[in-house]
């Protein structure tokens, strides 16, 4: 039966056939219903044999599919990036757009409001000022533009009811799409004033401005006035530009009447871009004929509504994809601030709808010829329209990052071919004429954020093209943070701020002084900072409406500029200009004109004698500062902004990982200070060559000293600071730290090594008495001392002695040494020959020997294994990215400051993260060559890993693409990773990814980081909102801690490095300048590398490692936190083992019977008592 | 030695009258704690105004079924032993001599972990690890762990610092009184000269005595301050303890040569007449003998299988079958690859779907 009915329901004729169509997509459609409309009307209609059979199968996936639903997946993962992403896209199209169905309530709406407007009486001809006056005391101000009429205005204003009125913009095509920020949807009516308003000279000084604010005045009163209309009415004018201004009604979404011309007497070829139409009065006439092209483009834009509103529907009949595409690209553009929003948003992108479309309709239609151009278009050809809506996505993203709008206009393909000559658009910044070919789509689009847009493009392009699931981070991010975006962030406040030398006409061509001051001061900051920057944008909360009362827009006071920088140029020192030969031309004069007293004329080495611009540095610090510099100095020569209007955040940030400047004078009085990476690592090369001169002396000859330690590799928090020992003495106990420097030296192979593990471990003695005695006897003033062992519960079978010595410079190192024949015994410790039977093996191990081994191994890998793999690896990367090591050095600073640095997070992990937010786009392919959205700047780079921790879901491990070069994996060393391993950061030399994080973090200390990172990105868009200091992202709040021990901060060695340290510490004081310190040990020498706080801490966690956590900073931490084990909170059974600190608890007499066990609680109380016992001298 | 620990559930019934006895004694105290707990007598120690640490005691027996263990029993004599749980972690011998120095006068402590100079096995791990249960019967022989044969060779001397007879002396390091910090709640054996100090021990007092302090060993700064001195001797120090080390290994070396059953170069046969054939060292003959067959490429093969289970052979005979030399199989194959798109295409739309669920797809 069934059989029967399904034959009979396509012979139908009406409706049910539709549906028989539809079955075998029912489910499709069903499941996400945003591909409705994306399915070609090809795809529905094709027949499908067996048909009649599908309906059930589906759902079984052994089954193969149909040709249609292999179909609908190769269309997936081939026409889109993949096919969960086109699942994706299908899932988010549906929350973005407006549900047009049950819109009846506006429909209703705008019915009322059409009649309304049609019916509104007209009024006669009367001078501006006084037609004004008559809606005075109703409370509607004119929203006239400046410069306003009047008395002696010879032109009158009068209204008449429109001639037309239509649904225009996104919502009549339904493409329209939701805003961010809870912005409600827009609906433009355009209402077409009569032509009989408008007399043929209206073009000039913008007589239509003033007649349409006042046909918009008493439209807005009419409204007011209706009783039957409940809206609130608002004025609003895009980018602050009061000659467009608008209507809102707010309802459930906001509706804008958009006056606009249909026919009118003014002849439109006047408007070319290239004529000027505003005469600025007492000029003469010579300066009056520069044009006006956004005063021309504003009035243009008046006469397209109708024209943008058929060509976007006709595209969307022809491409299938036009909408999706469309919707696609105006998310990505609204989550990076190209559109309204409430937050600092780019400037320019304010109701730019029809560029977005016409973006699309370029791509697909093509460019209509221009004269000049050979064969210049024929590279871009038009794409075909049966293409996806990610392909369109995707094409017109490779569009925005490959154009160069500077050099390049675009004309999209017209019907009746140019309107104006492509020539006349020259004095646009860029140009994009709409498919009219009346309108410049990007007048008044400065090119700084053009830049910022194709920066923007290509980042994602790489996101597209790398990362493995790109969907969250190209559609469903907030990608308008400013810190983790550019790499310089001024903030700036312009309410000082004036031109040196205003323009009267271009203050007439953008409308008001603020829009003529903002355009002429980015394309000056864009000239200034040059192949610097590759992008300079300005932004600002998008404009707001204003109330009626109100007649003109006000502009945000408070701005911010942000710059990303190109690392290869911004550091530069020296700009240069034209030659000395060239005193007298314009060129000359220009750049004397941009620089001011910064430029001169200087004679370089290579004869040359020319103008150039030199900013002044003493460190790398402060030449990270060159493109800020130059910022400031170009908007306070030419707008006259301070620098106490400017706000910069670097200082802040550099102070984070530099010493007070106290202990700096300190050193700096002691003489024979050196300080840098650079130093440090240059003094290491000539310890190895020292120790390399000592073969004769050494049994063996050393082959390898492969350096282990972040100061070698610039990514230490502080750098690194020599002072000979002589002047060390008397340095106060806070400010005392000497630390140590790690390498590992390989001597050459040998047989005479013992084959047992812990006379291997004597022999690595004796090896560092005879280095230490021949250093000592070789090298004058040098002094070394062998470390018999690093810690108290070191076992024998470990690697455990080093070398400490320290330059006559004052540099301290400790060396270590590798011998490979230790990982074989440790192994054959570990899993003694599992293919020989267990009663053949020489002997058997116990538990506790392999648990020994284990430890022992691991020892083992990470220090001669893993560690200068890594340290080659992370310091390849530091060289090859400028802004790395800086990112590392706050990132460090950073997990310190919470108290997790070195005792739950290792160094070498944080440095695994940071790489991961520098690499994840892919490697940079040479010396050089950038990656877009890799950070420039330590300060991008330290947020955009902040923003990475946030979001990271760690249970999912992470990859980091960090080159090791060739070379095959290290062996598995950490299985027994455990629970301490919540991380796995895997690399291609470390797969299992815990040779860093198998001692930590822990699950919960994990979960910790995260919330820090939350946190600490809340400070930091505070910060971004002018609140608060760096500071605060590094001051660690110790409410959910259990107790915190204040420690003393007189003997704490590393104290000055604290990150609130208080100088009066070490400041000198008490009688003798010269009073032997407390903490030198009774007067015992150097201790390079002694932190008994560290040592302090070490000892808590290991005493109390079943009872609490123990968190400090290592960096200069005055307090220690401890956190009870939660499980140990409620009364628990006593064991004789119960590894922790009991009391015991009360219970109710009589009911003490054997069956009740009894309890013990985790004693708080005796236990802080014997924390601060074990700290005695240290503890306040 | 923490191979001794007592069971509690085997606690003597002579300690539970005690305990009792004492409960009722005590039971005027301040504080009111209990007594007693699970058997163990709660001896409460003032460590601050109002901050009492509480230690649990029983008298000390020995495990019944370990009865070989005669060595043990002499240290930890029955009778006289006092066991006590929950020590504090910076306890010295000397503080806890004098906190029980009201009771009697004792011989000596002996800590249940860490290395401790006056016990004999101080090279045992100090490992944390709460005793396995093969605990008691590894103490001993975890002292030869140094990779030659211990089965009737006599105890390499070398691991006797201090009884060396006929080996060299290894010179020691310099060890100064410094604490060892512990694990948080471990335990400890108090051996008392007298029998009757025990009875009095388990006593609690009727006020909780303070907590004394061993001057001798330093706290805090200057503990660590001394650890790190220590740890760096004086070199000349170094190279004899260095030197007389390797002397004293090479020699027990040579010892265990002798004594051990197989000679270098000699091929190890068993009682059934098979020989063992054994990998060689990389540094010559292993200490056993037996007959070297091993080569380089041997070495390394199970090097790189990481487990060196013995695959190796196997693996390079399972030889490559075709996979599309008949028209069916390549059938199969398109077929399967196409179930497989399929499938993972279904995959994504659930998970898609599960996101949805969870809201993810609001993109603002």
């Amino acid at each position: 039966m069934a059989h029967d009915l399904k034959r009979k329901r396509p012979l139908h004729p009406l409706l049910p056939a539709k549906r028989v169509h539809r079955s075998p997509q029912k489910e499709d459609v069903s499941e996400h219903s945003g591909s409705e409309r994306s399915d070609s009307p090809s795809r529905s209609s094709s027949p499908e044999p067996n048909r009649p059979q599908d309906s059930s199968h589906s759902h079984h996936a052994v089954r193969p599919p149909t040709g249609e639903e292999l179909r609908n997946i190769k269309d997936a993962t081939e026409l889109y990036c993949s096919s969960s992403f086109k699942l994706q896209i299908d899932a988010l199209l549906p929350r973005v757009t407006p549900k047009y169905q049950s819109a009846s309530a506006l429909e209703s709406f705008l019915l009322a409001l059409h009649k309304l407007l049609a019916a509104i009486p007209s009024h006669p001809p009367q001078h501006p000022l006084h037609a004004a006056r008559s809606f005075a005391d109703r409370a509607v101000a004119v929203p006239y533009v400046r410069p306003a009429p009047s008395e002696d205005t010879n032109w009158k204003v009068a209204f008449e009811p429109p001639a037309e009125i239509i649904l225009a913009g996104s919502w009549a095509t339904k493409t329209a799409v939701k805003a961010i920020d809870s912005i409600p949807h827009q609906v433009d009516v355009a209402v077409s004033m009569p032509s009989s308003l408008f007399q043929e000279k209206d073009y000039l000084n913008g007589r239509v401005f003033q007649k349409r604010a006042f046909y918009l005045a008493v439209i807005a009163s009419a409204i007011a006035n209706a009783k039957d209309l409940p809206c609130d009415q608002f004025y609003h004018s895009p980018s602050g530009d009061p000659r467009s201004g608008k209507e809102f009604d707010k309802l459930n979404v906001q509706i804008c009447i958009e006056p606009f011309l249909a026919d009118s007497p003014i002849p439109l070829q006047r408007l070319s871009p290239a004529r000027s139409n505003v005469r600025t009065g007492s000029h003469d006439e010579s300066s009056s004929e520069e044009p006006t092209p956004i005063y021309n483009t504003a009035f243009m834009l008046m006469t397209t509504p109708k024209a943008h509103l058929l060509s976007i529907h006709s595209l969307k009949q022809d491409v299938p994809g036009f909408g999706d595409a469309l919707t696609l690209l105006r998310i990505w553009a609204n989550q990076r601030g190209y559109g309204p929003g409430k937050r600092m948003c780019v400037r320019g992108f304010e109701k730019r709808g029809m560029w977005w479309a016409s973006l699309l309709a370029m791509l697909v239609r093509g460019e209509e010829p221009r004269p000049g151009m050979v064969k210049a278009s024929s590279k871009r050809k038009p794409l075909g329209k049966g293409l996806s809506s990610y392909q369109l996505f995707k094409a017109s993203l490779d569009f925005l990052a490959r154009h160069n709008f500077a050099n390049d206009p675009v004309f999209v393909k017209s019907k009746d071919g140019h309107r104006f000559p492509p020539d006349a658009y020259s004095s646009h910044d860029a140009t994009f004429v709409d498919s009219t070919s009346s309108v410049n789509l990007l007048a008044g689009v400065p090119l700084s954020s053009l830049d910022m847009l194709k920066n923007d493009a290509e980042t994602t392009l790489a996101v597209l093209n790398q990362v493995n699931d790109p969907f969250d981070a190209v559609f469903l991010k907030d990608h308008r943070d400013a810190f983790s975006r550019f790499d310089i962030v001024l903030q700036l406040d312009m309410s000082s701020a004036e031109m040196r030398q205003p323009s009267a006409h271009l203050v007439a061509d953008h409308g008001s002084v603020y829009n003529a001051l903002m355009a002429s001061m980015m394309s000056t900051l864009r000239r200034a900072l040059g192949d610097r920057a590759k992008a300079v944008a300005v932004l600002h909360p998008t404009s707001a409406e204003r109330p009626l009362t109100q007649a003109l827009p006000v502009s945000p006071s408070v701005i911010h500029v942000g710059l990303i920088l190109d690392p290869e140029h911004a550091f530069r020192l020296v700009d240069h200009g034209p030659s000395a030969e060239e005193q007298e031309t314009a060129v000359a004069k220009a750049f004397r004109e941009l620089w001011g007293e910064k430029a001169e004329l200087r004679r370089f080495k290579d004869g040359r004698i020319v103008e150039s611009v030199v900013w002044e540095v003493k460190n790398a610090d402060e030449r990270a500062h060159i493109p800020t510099l130059i910022a400031v100095h170009i908007l306070k020569r030419h707008f006259g902004i301070s620098s106490e209007c400017i706000r910069t955040w670097q200082a802040e940030f550099d102070g984070l990982v530099k010493a007070p400047e106290s202990i700096k004078s300190l050193y700096d009085a002691r003489g024979g200070v050196s300080t840098g990476f650079k130093a440090a690592l240059a003094a290491f090369d000539g310890l190895v060559k020292s120790i390399k001169a000592l073969d004769e002396e050494l049994p063996l000859s050393v082959l390898n000293a492969s350096p282990i330690c972040a100061a070698l590799r610039h990514t230490e928090v502080f750098v690194p600071v020599a002072i000979p020992l002589k002047a060390r003495e008397g340095l106060p106990p806070a400010a005392s730290y000497l630390p140590t420097m790690d390498f590992v030296l390989e001597f050459e192979k040998s047989g005479r090594w013992p084959d047992d593990l812990q006379a291997i471990q004597k022999i690595k003695l004796a090896f560092f008495e005879r280095l230490a005695a021949s250093l000592a006897a070789s090298v004058k003033g040098i002094h070394a001392a062998v470390a018999v062992q690093d810690s108290p519960n070191v076992r024998p079978i470990e690697d455990q002695a080093a070398l400490d010595i320290i330059t006559p410079d004052g540099w301290a190192f400790r060396a270590h040494i590798w011998h490979d024949r230790e990982e074989t015994l440790l192994s054959r410790v570990i899993n003694d020959q599992p293919h020989v039977p267990k009663a053949l093996r020489r002997h058997t191990e116990t538990a506790h020997e392999v648990q020994a081994a284990l430890a022992a191994r691991s020892t083992y890998l990470r220090r001669f294994v893993h560690a200068p793999r890594h340290h080659r690896a992370v310091a390849a990367l530091a060289h090859q990215l400028s802004a790395f090591s800086g990112t590392v050095r706050l990132t460090k600073r950073w997990f310190a400051a919470h108290w997790l640095l070195r005792a739950h997070v290792a160094e070498e992990a944080v440095e695994l993260l940071c790489a991961h937010v520098f690499l994840r786009h892919g490697m940079p392919a040479g010396e050089g060559a950038s990656v877009p959205g890799v950070p420039a700047s330590k300060e991008r780079g330290f947020a955009a890993v902040l923003a990475f921790l946030k979001d990271w879901d760690w249970t999912q491990g992470l990859s980091v693409a960090l080159d090791y070069g060739e070379g095959e994996a290290a062996p598995a060393g950490a299985k027994v990773a455990g629970k301490l391993a919540a991380w796995a950061l895997s690399t291609s030399f470390d797969p299992d990814g815990h040779a860093w994080t198998a001692r930590g973090p822990s699950a919960v200390v994990a979960r910790r980081v995260t919330a820090l990172a939350r946190a600490s990105w809340d400070s930091l868009r505070a910060l971004e909102a002018g609140e608060g200091t760096v500071k605060d992202l590094f001051r660690h709040p110790t409410a959910h801690y259990d107790a915190v021990i204040e420690l003393d901060r007189t003997v704490a060695p590393r104290y000055y490095q604290n990150v609130d340290a208080d100088t009066t510490v070490w400041a000198p004081r008490g009688k003798y300048a010269n009073a032997p310190s407390r903490n030198d040990g009774g007067g015992g020498g150097p201790m390079p590398g002694f932190d008994p706080i560290a040592m302090y801490c070490d000892a808590l966690t290991h005493a109390y490692d079943a009872a609490a956590l123990v968190f400090y900073d290592a960096v200069g931490g005055d307090r220690v936190g401890i956190v009870w084990q939660p499980k140990l909170k409620a009364p628990l059974p006593f064991r004789a083992l119960g590894g922790f600190s009991g009391k015991p608890v009360d219970k109710t007499e009589g009911k003490t019977k054997e069956s009740q066990k009894a309890l013990v609680v985790l004693n708080e109380q005796s236990c802080l008592i014997e924390m601060r016992r074990l700290g005695t001298g240290l503890v306040v | 030695m923490g191979s001794a620990k007592p069971k509690p559930p085997q606690k003597p019934k002579a300690v539970k009258h005690a305990a009792a006895s004492a409960s009722t004694s005590a039971a005027s105290s301040p504080a009111s704690p209990p007594t007693t707990v699970a058997g163990f007598t709660v001896l409460p120690v003032l460590y601050a105004p109002a901050v009492i640490h509480y230690l649990y005691a029983h008298a000390h027996s020995a495990p019944k079924h370990k009865s070989s263990k005669g060595k043990e029993r002499e240290e930890l004599p029955e009778g006289r032993t006092l066991f006590l749980v929950n020590v504090p972690p910076d306890a010295t011998e000397r503080e806890l001599t004098v906190l029980f120095k009201s009771a009697g006068t004792v011989e000596k402590v002996v800590f249940s972990t860490g290395p401790e100079a006056p016990v004999p096995e101080d090279e045992d791990e100090d490992d944390d690890e709460k005793m396995s249960d093969e605990e008691d019967g590894e103490g001993e022989s975890a002292d030869s762990d140094e990779g030659m044969d211990s089965d009737d060779a006599p105890r390499p001397s070398k691991k006797r610092k201090a009884d060396g007879t006929e080996a060299p002396k290894v010179t020691p390091l310099p060890a100064p009184a410094l604490r060892h910090v512990r694990r948080t709640g471990h335990t400890a054996f108090v051996v008392f000269l007298d029998a009757s100090s025990l009875a009095r021990a388990l006593t609690p007092p009727p006020k909780p005595p303070a907590w004394p302090t061993d001057a001798a060993a330093p706290r805090g700064l200057e503990h660590f301050t001394a650890l790190y001195r220590a740890a760096r001797p004086p070199l000349d120090v170094v190279r004899a303890h260095a030197d007389s080390w390797v002397a004293a290994f090479e020699h027990a070396q040579a010892a265990a040569r002798q004594g051990g059953k197989y000679r270098m170069g000699e091929a190890v046969v068993d009682e059934d007449g098979f020989t063992l054939v054994t990998r060689g060292g990389a540094y010559g003959k292993t200490l056993g003998g037996g007959v070297g067959v091993a080569s380089k490429r041997f070495v390394a093969g199970v090097a790189s299988d990481g487990d060196g289970d013995g695959k190796r052979g196997r693996r390079k005979k399972e030889k490559k079958e075709k996979e599309a030399f008949y028209a069916f199989q390549i059938h199969e194959k398109k077929r399967k690859d196409i179930i497989d798109l399929k499938r993972k295409f279904e995959e994504d739309k659930e998970k898609i779907e599960k996101l949805k669920q969870s809201r993810k797809f609001k993109p603002y």
